[in-house]
């Protein structure tokens, strides 16, 4: 039994030799067996799928069904549809700016003046790694009226404020999710900082707000535009955050695309929607890439 | 004009001499404000009168005996894991792939692939969610735990990937070249040392990729008909329907996962291979 082991064994390692042999003398053929694999899953399951809701897009009523455009002009000649386009907008603006500001200022307190950085860093970053949907319950937990914030309040001596289902509510929860996330890049760009640099500037005079602002802002723009992409994007297509703690004043545009999928059954709507999110998505990334780098950069290159 | 200057300058100073405690003070408040909430949680799965009852009169275990004897919520693990490792396991293999393949080999189409495996954390989890419900179940046809399984290697592969390949990047190569030198071929020379280098960053790699589809909702969500829910997808069910203090004791069942997989990951690696996700 084990000699026909040990014999199967060799067999398999002559065999395996052998394969080895013949790709050696073809390196196209090896780079398609490591490379080939996971470019066919990535494109049959995840590129081809985006290509597929483009085309979807624009069929009526169901898959397959006729060509048609009634989809794109039912959702941009709504005014009911554009205000919740509007109001996600301006949601995922506020967010994006409050996260940005909260988290460069960790991500700066983080870099310059602590010794703990690995434990700070791994305190900031646990949350993220937790389930989504449990960050927001803990919220859920907190803001609801008669929950712990409205208890602790009374404990005070203050009066309720019933927090969850309003815009607030929201803002905090988003804040709170991608917190995390957008202290990384910031994180990352202001360790590569060269700190001659900062000590350069301040042996010429400038005092740490003006060095901050012409030398640390500009060099770490990378950074930034790289949080500020990550915190954007998820905001403008998320559905949790605010089908949990906006109540119906607080539609987002990911709640129409859910109810399309889980209430309404019309999927080219749906797609059509979802089109509309990754059009404001790509162009938010051209501009990203383009102006808030571009700008920086030029900045710190006069003289 | 120079009272401005006289001013800004006196701005300055006391930024200068404060700078330090300011800091201290502003990183104390963010991690309260990142971590009280998840305290709480945990904290209230032990109150006595459900989550209303802040602060509990008194503390006990019932909820978590209640969870045990939760037949649909223990289902909705099970089911969770009979996807999770199976991606698991996938998302490794295909992350090891590209790594090698984007380290070491020159190929048309390689930025392509670097793109797409990390294309899927930057278009909106809602867009991929509803593309891959319109082609797996409207188009493929696809049967839909197969549909969920590979929803959910999507999803795990740009962060398996982006742990492992920095330690592709790191591994010193003169080691393989004198593996070669000393007559292995290439494939001896993966598995006897290149492997052993890198297994660290698979494991990695793994762990997390194992603690995001153990927490995958999106996807999962569009992809998966409304039977047998996975865990994410029973406790939105539940938040939405009916707020039991059980859905806190899960919740701090989410939390040990999480925090032990992501904590046996960074001592394999390093917190900065986290940090360097951009």
């Amino acid at each position: 039994m084990a000699e026909k082991g040990a014999s199967t064994l060799a067999a398999t390692s002559a065999a395996l030799d052998e394969v080895t042999a013949f790709l050696r003398e073809r390196p196209r053929l090896r780079t398609l067996g490591v490379a080939g694999p996971p470019y066919a899953v990535l494109l049959v399951f995840f590129a081809i799928p985006l290509l597929a809701m483009v085309v979807v897009s624009f069929q009526d009523g169901e898959i397959g069904g006729p060509w048609t455009i009634a989809n794109y002009t039912a959702f941009l000649g709504s005014e009911t549809y554009l205000t919740v386009v509007w109001r996600t907008l301006q949601i995922s603006v506020k967010v994006t700016a409050i996260v940005a500001v909260i988290g460069y200022a960790l991500a700066y307190s983080i870099v310059r003046f602590s010794r703990r950085t690995t434990l700070l860093l791994l305190l900031v970053i646990l949350p993220f790694w937790t389930s989504y949907i449990i960050r927001m319950y803990a919220w859920i937990n907190i803001l609801q009226s008669g929950g712990v914030l409205d208890s602790t309040l009374s404990m005070l001596g203050l009066p309720p404020v019933g927090l969850l289902y309003s815009g607030p509510a929201v803002l905090i929860g988003f804040t709170y999710v991608w917190l995390p996330l957008a202290v990384l890049p910031f994180y990352a760009s202001l360790t590569n900082l060269d700190t001659d640099l900062i000590e350069a500037s301040k042996d010429l005079g400038a005092g740490p707000i003006r060095t901050f602002a012409s030398v640390t802002l500009p060099l770490t723009a990378n950074g930034v535009v790289t949080g500020v992409i990550l915190v954007f994007i998820p905001t403008f297509g998320s559905f949790i955050t605010p089908r949990l703690l906006g109540g119906t004043n607080n539609i987002m545009i990911g709640m129409v695309i859910e109810n399309q999928f889980k209430s309404a059954f019309n999927w080219p709507f749906g797609a059509a929607i979802g089109m509309v999110i990754s059009v404001v998505v790509v162009g938010l990334l051209i501009a990203g890439m383009r102006y808030g780098g571009g700008l920086f950069a030029r900045e710190v290159e006069e003289p | 004009m120079t009272r401005s200057s006289g001013l800004a300058r006196r701005v300055e100073r006391v930024c200068q001499a404060h700078a330090g405690r300011v800091a201290v003070v502003i990183s104390g408040l963010v991690l309260a404000f990142l971590w009280v909430p998840i305290g709480v949680l945990v904290f209230m799965s032990f109150a006595e009168g459900g989550v209303l009852s802040f602060p509990p009169e008194e503390l006990t275990l019932r909820w978590y005996q209640s969870f045990l004897q939760n037949d649909a919520a223990l289902d909705a693990i099970v089911t969770t894991l009979t996807i999770s490792v199976p991606a698991t396991v996938v998302t490794v293999l295909l992350s090891t792939m590209i790594a090698y393949a984007i380290d070491r080999y020159v190929f048309p189409g390689r930025s392509w692939l670097q793109l797409l495996a990390t294309l899927p954390i930057i278009v909106p989890l809602i867009v991929t969610g509803v593309a891959m419900v319109l082609f797996f179940n409207g188009t493929l046809g696809l049967p839909n735990y197969l549909s969920v399984v590979a929803a959910h290697v999507i999803r795990t592969i740009p962060f398996a990937t982006l742990v492992i390949l920095p330690t592709f990047m790191t591994f010193d190569r003169k080691l393989e070249e004198a593996s070669k030198d000393l007559g292995a071929d290439e494939l001896r020379t993966f598995w006897q040392v290149t492997m052993p280098n890198i297994f660290p960053g698979i494991v990695a790699g793994g762990l997390l990729a194992f603690t995001l589809s153990f927490n995958e909702f999106v996807y999962t969500y569009f992809v998966k008909g409304s039977s047998d829910p996975t865990l994410p997808v029973y406790i939105w069910n539940q938040i939405r329907y009916h707020v039991t203090p059980e859905v806190n004791v899960i919740s701090v069942v989410f939390l040990v996962v999480a925090v032990s997989m992501v904590l046996l990951a960074v001592s394999l690696t390093r917190v900065n291979l986290l940090a360097r996700g951009e």
